[in-house]
């Protein structure tokens, strides 16, 4: 009877054993090919027959993330470069990271090489970064959003976190070029000064360095810092034409930026040639010929004429975009 | 004090006043002098007329705050004053983390009022402190002017600093902050330092340092002075202008400054264990270096010195960099802090430091702010950069070094277009003073020749009449003409009056809200003021426990300290940004997640800022997103930013809103029960939209005050005895003799009753836990 117990009993887990193991060695395979791919190209690049054997058919205990993407250059995406590149730093931050293991796979599918999935998926654009859960179906959040987030490698390994719980640090292959231009510009200009020398009066040219100041003065007092910040368009484009200025006090173009920049300058122009009209700060006894004050008072009245109408040209732009701003010279 | 002086400046020529024009130009320095400050002051108290002498916004509180503590009980217990109102429950070291000048400055003026029997509340003396300040700072900037060009450029830029809204954003009356009193610190250091590096003398050198004291302990801006100076002397180096006057002035200064800057509490050992004052030190080593070698220069004079002199200066600076970045690798100097990292990599603070992204100063600032603040002298201070560059001298460098640095800080952060006014203000200045002095100039030559032309005969009375102008030897027609010149000068007058005018209608309409009062106009005109905030605070302080603590987001911790007398959790000194997380987290939370972190934090009462019903844009479900990024920093697993937008990434309030979003702490305390704001009841004229959540009910808070206009509401945290229990038939509820446990034991029997009674769980938790296993076995 003891005996008969035994039997059975190791019968049965025979039997489930081996049921066992028929049944995870398809899921084992799978993980230990999908290892394997990985071991080579952190991105699993995938067409149908690979797309159904290891994302749709069932016995699966890891999570996919695929970009379906169109890099063919006849596809002129231009986007989908970018997005590939930073999709490529979160696969190599996470194969390369300590907390790698095998329940989330990357994968890529090409519309070229499969737009069958494309139509399965009826996906009618590109590029698209989705989740494929280890249980269930996909749900509208499991594919990215890229206007609400960016397409940052940040915002990837976030909303991955968000979709799976593994936590991804991004590394970033460090960037040299910065550091690469900056030494090459740095060698340029050592080995101009060096190469000349002899000749190093230039350095001493205080025009030279005033027009730099200047213009560098210009720049932020456009708003260019805003601009490298905050990206916003170069104009906007609407139904009754182009809009150079925006509206609100809050934002700007980047076009918009140009012409104050313009403005100022032209400003700044106006008066400069007012006052070297008038003999400049030296005030150097110049030969006063007849000619000579004729020039001078003409190069004046160009100057005055500079100040008013782009000191009123700017005040005017800048009451169109200040509501309630009730100044203003010589232009509405 | 204008008078001395500037009197002392006039003094050196100023024999007769009379017989001698410097007498007069004297007179007109001091008259102009004068009424920049007074009109500087006079443009500064439109808060004041429109309101009342009124402390603004929320930084000035805490400063009034421990001012009146100060001038209450003495300079000593204030710097040991430990405040347990503020970030409870861990409290604040007020005197070791507050710059003190602006309390000791004020409190100063009080005393020495006081001595003199003027008897006047200290909370006058800081409303009027910041506008009697930017007088100071116009005499310094004239100063400073004076020092860089003349003396005419210099009643220019003082007359353009007395209104520039620049300036006047910060010293309205009533805004009562550091950088009121920071600027003219600012810009009197920078002129001593002008002043000490021109003469080389001891003397002026430890001015620089006593006035830099006084800015170190005014403002954290210090740090600016302390960059660009060594900035200034180690241009000089490069542009071979060492000399023994800068050796003598720098060395003194930076001695000196170093040692009473680390007097300043607050400030301690970061002079020499930070990298932010290590261009400082390090300038010192090279000025040290330099110095010896030339001094062995002089020793021998023949030989090879100039190439060893230029190889020897290169050594001592790479050795200096290479020293202290060694340093900062083996942790003796602590790195840059993300505040100041976040200037040069701009886009640091938006990734790493949300706090510091979330404040509205701290973005970076678009041309029409730039307009906005300096009107006309934002096109015209490149001329005066031009100028200075072209006719460069030592304290030129200094002007060119701050224009540019400031112009770059300003457009990283609109809150630091208050250290480029001033050096606005001073090349603007010399700009529209070198035209001035050109086009008036020469107004009297053709004059002077027509005469001398036309009738010979009077050559002599009429050149004796005309002594003080300049003489001109040449006859032949010189200039420009009668025509140009006066239109030129009208164009001048025009420019300044609109610049005037400008100044005037920006102070009245932009900067003087004191916004905790706010105003609104009818279509008629007439005006109605929402006294809201100061009911709410007046109603705390009057109607909860005097160690009630409230809860609110940080931006009102200052005022609830302040006006309402009451216990903070956090407030606007944001040191602790895991404790601001966890009010944060609180908000966005659901109740009763919400309510196990308010009883963690002992919390009486939450105060909100709901500006729907009136239409307030700046009220707490707009920073809302803010709370929910600083929450999600400090807890990723249960804050999420997405679950608080709506599927396509929008943020709203109605009823297509997250249903994270609507069932949030800060939604529900928001819109409980309102029914206020436009045609269907209810209607929130912020967003624009009905509420998507209405008519719920609050189970662990109940609502304690509301405003007139529906601005804070304030709602008291209930006690865990007072929600959630059984409701009983009126007559079962007198059992008149029983005993209590069993009752319980009753109560608790069925699981419907287990599951309404949950909030109890924690007085019996043995008793339930115990039941609930056996059940499941």
């Amino acid at each position: 009877m003891k005996y008969k117990l035994l039997l059975f009993l190791t019968v049965i887990l025979t039997y489930y054993e081996g049921y066992a193991q028929t049944r995870g060695k398809g899921l084992e395979e799978k993980v230990q090919q999908l290892t394997d791919l990985t071991v080579k190209k952190s991105i699993v690049s995938l067409n149908l027959n690979k797309f159904k054997e290891y994302v749709k058919s069932p016995p699966r205990d890891y999570s996919f993330i695929i970009m379906f993407t169109a890099m063919a250059p006849a596809r002129r995406c231009a986007i989908c470069q970018h997005v590939y590149d930073e999709y490529l730093i979160v696969a190599n931050s996470f194969r390369f990271s300590p907390a790698y293991n095998n329940k989330l796979f990357f994968g890529i599918v090409d519309f070229d090489e499969g737009s069958d999935i494309f139509q399965m998926l009826r996906l009618n654009t590109a590029p698209v970064i989705m989740h494929f859960p280890a249980k269930g179906k996909p749900k509208p959040a499991d594919s990215m959003d890229f206007e609400r987030s960016g397409i940052h490698a940040e915002a990837i390994a976030k909303w991955i976190q968000d979709r799976t719980d593994v936590q991804i640090r991004v590394f970033r292959p460090p960037n040299y070029s910065g550091a690469v231009a900056f030494s090459m510009l740095f060698i340029l200009v050592a080995g101009f000064l060096y190469l000349r020398r002899n000749n190093l009066e230039f350095l001493y040219n205080k025009q030279m360095w005033a027009v730099c100041a200047v213009f560098f003065c210009f720049a932020f007092v456009s708003g260019q810092m805003w601009n490298h910040i905050r990206g916003p368009p170069f104009f906007h484009r609407t139904k009754n034409g182009p809009v150079y200025i925006n509206g609100g006090s809050h934002g700007q173009f980047v076009l918009e930026s140009y012409i104050v920049a313009v403005l100022n300058g032209a400003v700044v122009v106006g008066m400069i040639l007012m006052i070297e009209a008038a003999g400049g700060v030296k005030n150097t006894e110049v030969v006063r010929s007849q000619a000579e004050g004729k020039r001078r008072r003409f190069q004046s009245v160009v100057g005055l004429v500079l100040v008013c109408v782009f000191f009123s040209l700017l005040l005017s732009v800048f009451r169109a975009k200040t509501q309630g701003y009730p100044y203003s010279f010589l232009f509405k | 004090m204008t008078q001395t002086t500037t009197a002392r400046q006039g003094n050196g020529s100023d024999k007769g006043i009379f017989s001698n024009t410097a007498g007069f130009s004297t007179l007109i320095t001091v008259t102009v002098l004068s009424l920049a400050w007074l009109a500087g002051f006079a443009s500064r108290l439109f808060a004041v007329i429109r309101f009342e002498s009124i402390i603004h916004e929320f930084d000035p509180w805490f400063n009034y705050r421990s001012t009146a503590y100060m001038v209450e009980h003495g300079f000593y217990n204030f710097l040991n004053w430990f405040d347990e109102r503020a970030w409870y429950p861990l409290g604040r070291i007020v005197g070791g983390t507050v710059y003190p000048g602006l309390m000791i400055t004020s409190g100063t003026i009080h005393w020495i009022l006081h001595t003199l029997n003027i008897p006047i509340h200290i909370r006058d003396i800081c409303v009027f402190l910041a506008p009697v300040f930017s007088g100071l700072t116009a005499i310094a900037t004239y100063l400073l002017t004076s020092e860089l060009w003349s003396r005419g450029a210099g009643l220019f830029a003082a007359c353009f600093i007395a209104i520039v809204p620049g300036y006047s954003s910060r010293s309205v009356a009533g805004s009562y902050d550091n950088e009121g009193i920071a600027i003219f610190a600012l810009q009197f250091t920078y002129y001593l330092w002008l002043k000490s590096l021109k003469n080389g003398s001891v003397f002026w050198s430890i001015c620089t340092a006593l006035s830099y004291f006084y800015m170190v302990s005014a403002w954290g801006g210090y740090v600016f002075i302390i960059n660009l100076i060594p900035l200034h002397v180690f241009l000089l180096l490069i542009m071979g202008r060492f000399s023994q006057r800068l050796f003598v002035s720098y060395t003194v200064f930076y001695i000196v400054g170093l040692l009473m800057s680390m007097q300043i509490p607050f400030v301690g050992f970061q002079p020499i264990r930070t990298s932010e004052h290590m261009a400082a030190s390090g300038v010192f080593a090279l000025l040290m270096a330099i110095g010896a070698l030339k001094y062995l220069h002089s020793l021998n004079p023949k030989g090879q010195w100039k190439q060893l002199l230029i190889l020897g200066g290169l050594a001592a600076a790479g050795a200096v960099f290479l020293v202290v970045v060694l340093l900062t690798y083996a942790g003796v100097i602590a790195p840059w802090s993300g505040r100041f990292y976040s200037l040069w990599d701009t886009t640091y603070a938006k990734i790493h430091i949300p706090i510091i992204a979330s404040v509205s100063e701290h973005q970076p600032t678009t041309w029409s702010s730039f307009f906005f603040d300096l009107h006309v002298l934002v096109c015209t201070f490149p001329v005066g950069l031009w100028y200075c560059i072209k006719n460069i001298n030592d304290e030129r460098v200094f002007v060119a070094l701050y224009a540019l640095s400031a112009v770059y800080f300003a457009g990283v952060m609109v809150r630091l277009m208050l250290t480029l006014t001033p050096v606005v203000c001073v090349l603007a200045g010399i700009a529209f003073s070198i035209l001035c002095d050109q086009v008036l100039r020469e107004e009297e030559l053709p004059t002077q020749q027509d005469e001398t032309e036309e009738s010979k005969s009077l050559y002599d009375k009429a050149g004796k009449l005309k002594k003080r102008t300049h003489e001109q030897p040449a006859p032949v027609d010189p200039g420009l003409g009668m025509n140009v010149r006066s239109v030129t000068l009208i164009l001048i007058m025009i420019l300044l009056m609109l610049f005037s005018v400008h100044c005037t209608w920006a102070t009245s309409n932009a900067y003087s809200s004191p916004s905790i009062v706010l105003a609104s106009y009818g279509n008629d005109g007439s005006r109605k003021i929402l006294d809201d905030f100061r009911e709410a605070y007046g109603w705390l302080s009057q109607n909860t426990a005097e160690d009630a603590r409230v809860m609110s987001w940080w931006d009102y911790g200052y005022q609830i300290a302040g006006m309402g007398n009451r216990t903070t959790l956090v407030d606007n000194n944001t040191w602790n940004n895991s404790h601001i997380a966890l009010v944060g987290k609180a908000m966005a939370s659901n109740e009763s997640a919400a309510y196990d972190i308010m009883t963690m934090l002992d919390v009486d009462y939450v105060l909100v800022i709901f500006g729907g019903a009136i239409g307030y844009s700046g009220d707490d479900i707009n920073k809302f997103i803010w709370m929910v990024r600083i929450a999600e920093g400090e807890h990723p697993k249960d804050i999420h930013e997405a679950d608080y937008f709506t599927e396509r990434g929008e943020y709203r309030v109605d009823s297509e809103a997250s249903k994270t979003m609507l069932n949030c702490l800060m939604y529900k305390l928001s819109y409980y029960r309102y029914d206020s704001g436009g045609s269907p009841p209810g209607y929130d004229r912020t967003r624009g939209a009905l509420p998507g959540n209405r008519g719920f009910k609050l189970t662990y808070l109940e609502e304690a005050y509301t405003t007139e206009h529906w601005l804070v509401r304030i709602y008291r945290v209930k006690k865990p005895d007072e929600f959630n229990r059984p409701r009983l038939p009126l007559a079962k509820r007198t059992v008149p003799t029983s005993n209590t446990i069993s009752k319980k034991h009753a109560l608790g029997g069925g699981p419907m009753t287990t599951k309404r009674r949950k909030g109890m769980l924690k007085n019996k938790p043995t008793i339930v836990k115990g039941k609930k296993a056996v059940k499941l076995e």
